[in-house]
């Protein structure tokens, strides 16, 4: 389970228990009422920002909390790896390429020969440092999402002996206000949706020569696949969703996520075949930040209003398991069920569900 | 649409243009263009005038050896006849002796609590300036001490008084009163940043007549509390029980023990119906939305703000719209009710 942010929750019980009861009504009353349990806070985004990288983005959201991402691709020298160039010369010397395959075989031969390593992501958060949990967890969630498609670290195969390093780095410029991944994914999405390398120039294993006008640069990711059909590979977009009682809610913002049953992160990538939705690409729990609230002191327990005060511990146990009045902030116990798990990732993956509405929304913002 | 992304609204490059022409008037003219205009900012460290016929006030600073003036904040300038300030454009609380404020308990100490009032330091809250429950009179004794977390505790929420300021401005405050205590059945909004008091800076709470007021809504009474510090709670107003509370007014100090109840420390929430905790966000979110909107905050706004913004709902219900075109969230409802307003008159 991942590490839930380092900053405690600071609310009154009877804050938290207010929040649970009002976000557990049917329909769920959010703390921001114009919003529905599926509706994102809204934003300001806009992208090529920084002028020196291969793509930027800025998201902003209405709380304040913003986030900067910047695309950086360099060419770097591949270690030479036996086994890849191996098989290829056994093929080569068996006879079974002829020249038109092997042309077929040049638009399509970086299948596969991306490597892990050649996308690396940091993020930073202000007042973390590097190696806290927080970035940590955030940067390899991240990365765990754009690799898992493999397709993008095949597009940065140049040839046998050169490849495209891909930098992404994140930035958020305030404090996290709110568990901050869906934002610094949304932002990453549309940072590389944006993102153009240089056209090549040389062919083959030469040394790569690069055409020196910007305007002829090739997208990361390619709006149509060689065929020119639309079935192209997209970026990932992580969707965080909590639970609250029977309710499931989109988005949270801070004081929604101190209550919340259960938080989950699922990372969707458009599916490739335009007739179905959104595909799952990795899933994550969340701790959610209600788990280290204190309870609430009940009245009947509490010597200031009457009631009396528990002797023992073991006591006071007793008593807060046969507890029934409503009002008292209780934090949440156990985990997810296997059936919630299943709603929520039907409701993000589901034709015209909630992952398919942010994929568009970012879109839309490239194109408009 | 669930999802709304907007595209951000920076100033055109023109503006910066005009800006940059009218600072360099600011350098050689001995008039100051800028104090006119309100628009423009200057920030910390930025030259105002080196004319020595301007005198410093708030916000400036003048370098030893120098007739320059320097502002000192990020913020408006200001000109009252030769005077120069500077009013910054976010600022802290700063607490003033009879502030109705609203804080959270930082730390809990032997004998006082930390209290964060959005002031630059925390304000302590002795244990000798609190109502004991039942409202007895008495010399705080080390059983007191002992049970300091049964009165508040960490997180807990409380309204209460600047009583006294000391020498490095920390305030001392107290909830010697009924109307002041802990907070409960409701929910809190910060809108810290605009520095409180009667500068009355875009968006947010300034000092005025009444600080804490019952609404009337469709599903019951919601009180406001709008502390000066920026800090708000919106409850369910308190149903009076008991004889003695009936109307808190009349109670004298010697039937304190009565009036002062029960469950004044509690922090159990009382059952709550869910449209009364649905008209307590709506509260909160207009009151949010009209700080983003740059207004300001005090009752009479929020009185006609809530009652335009349920006015424009039960309209958009019955003729089938949705939403608005004028924007989105808090900020589209209530910029939508004001605009409204304004044209009713």
């Amino acid at each position: 389970m991942a590490p839930s942010q380092a900053a405690q929750v600071n609310l009154s019980p009877a804050e938290l228990s207010f929040l649970r009861s009002s976000l557990s009504q049917t329909p769920p009353i959010r703390l921001d009422n114009t919003k529905g349990p599926r509706d994102f806070r809204s934003m300001v985004a806009e992208y090529d920002v920084l002028p020196s990288t291969n793509g930027s983005a800025r998201i902003a959201l209405d709380d304040g909390t913003e986030a900067l991402v910047g695309v950086k691709a360099e060419v770097e020298k591949s270690l030479w790896r036996p086994n890849v160039e191996g098989r290829r010369a056994l093929s080569i010397a068996a006879g079974d390429v002829d020249m038109t395959d092997d042309d077929k075989l040049e638009s399509h031969d970086n299948k596969g020969k991306g490597q892990n390593s050649w996308i690396e992501i940091s993020v930073e958060i202000p007042g973390y440092r590097d190696d806290d949990a927080l970035p940590v967890f955030l940067a390899s969630m991240l990365t765990e999402s754009l690799l898992s498609s493999g397709e993008l670290k095949d597009r940065l195969y140049i040839n046998n002996r050169f490849h495209w390093k891909l930098g992404i780095d994140i930035l958020l410029l305030s404090p996290p206000l709110s568990y901050p991944l869906a934002l610094l994914s949304m932002t990453t999405h549309l940072a590389l949706l944006t993102a153009h390398l240089p056209a090549l120039k040389s062919e083959k294993d030469e040394d790569p020569l690069f055409d020196d006008d910007w305007d002829a640069a090739v997208p990361l990711y390619p709006k149509s696949d060689s065929s020119g059909g639309a079935n192209v590979d997209k970026p990932p977009v992580i969707v965080l969703a909590m639970a609250v009682g029977p309710n499931i809610i989109f988005d949270p913002c801070k004081e929604e996520l101190a209550v919340a049953d259960a938080v989950l992160a699922i990372a969707c990538a458009p599916s490739n075949a335009s007739s179905t939705g959104p595909r799952i690409v990795s899933i994550r729990t969340i701790d959610p930040p209600s788990h280290l609230t204190p309870p609430a002191v009940p009245n009947a327990m509490n010597s200031a209003t009457g009631g009396v005060a528990p002797a023992s511990t073991a006591e006071a146990l007793t008593q807060r398991e046969l507890l029934s009045a409503s009002g008292v902030w209780t934090p949440p116990r156990g985990g997810m069920k296997r059936d919630l798990i299943k709603r929520v990732s039907s409701m993000v993956v589901d034709k015209g569900g909630v992952a398919e509405e942010v994929i568009a929304a970012l879109q839309a913002i490239e194109v408009g | 649409m669930p999802v709304t992304i907007r595209a951000p609204n920076l100033p055109t490059p023109q503006d910066a243009l005009q800006r940059a022409d009218a600072s360099d008037e600011d350098m050689s003219d001995d008039d100051l263009p800028t104090a006119a205009s309100g628009t423009s900012i200057v920030t910390p460290g930025e030259t105002i005038t080196s004319d020595p016929q301007w005198m410093r006030g708030h916000g400036t600073y003048v370098p030893p050896s120098t007739t320059t003036i320097v502002s000192t904040v990020a913020g408006h300038l200001h000109k009252t006849n030769k005077l120069l300030s500077v009013q910054a454009l976010r600022a802290r609380y700063s607490p003033e002796i009879g502030d109705l404020v609203v804080g959270r308990i930082v730390s809990v100490g032997t004998k006082k609590w930390s209290v964060d009032i959005a002031a630059p330091m925390l304000a302590s809250l002795p244990l000798s300036a609190i109502n004991l429950p039942g409202g007895i009179l008495r010399r705080r004794t080390a059983v007191d001490e002992l049970n300091i977390r049964t009165f508040f505790s960490e997180g807990d929420l409380l309204v209460a008084e600047v009583q006294s300021l000391h020498q490095d401005n920390t305030a001392s405050l107290h909830t010697r009163s009924l109307k002041y205590g802990k907070l409960r059945n409701g929910l809190f909004t910060s809108l810290s940043g605009a520095g409180g008091g009667v500068l009355s800076r875009r968006g947010g709470v300034v000092r005025s007549k009444r600080q804490t007021f019952t609404l009337n809504t469709a599903a019951g009474e919601v009180d406001v509390v709008l502390g000066v510090n920026g800090y708000i709670f919106i409850s369910a107003h308190a149903a009076k029980t008991g004889s003695g509370t009936a109307d808190g007014k009349d109670v004298g100090i010697t039937r304190l023990e009565e009036a002062v109840s029960e469950t004044l420390y509690s922090s159990q929430n009382d059952d709550m119906t869910p449209a009364i905790m649905g008209e307590i966000t709506r509260v909160s979110t207009l009151i949010r939305g009209l700080a983003a909107a740059g207004r300001r905050v005090d009752e009479d706004v929020i009185v006609k703000v809530y009652e335009g913004a349920v006015e424009l709902e039960a309209e958009e219900k019955s003729l089938g719209i949705k939403g608005g075109e004028k924007g989105v969230g808090a900020v589209g409802v209530v910029e939508a009710v004001l605009e409204r307003l304004e044209l009713g008159g």
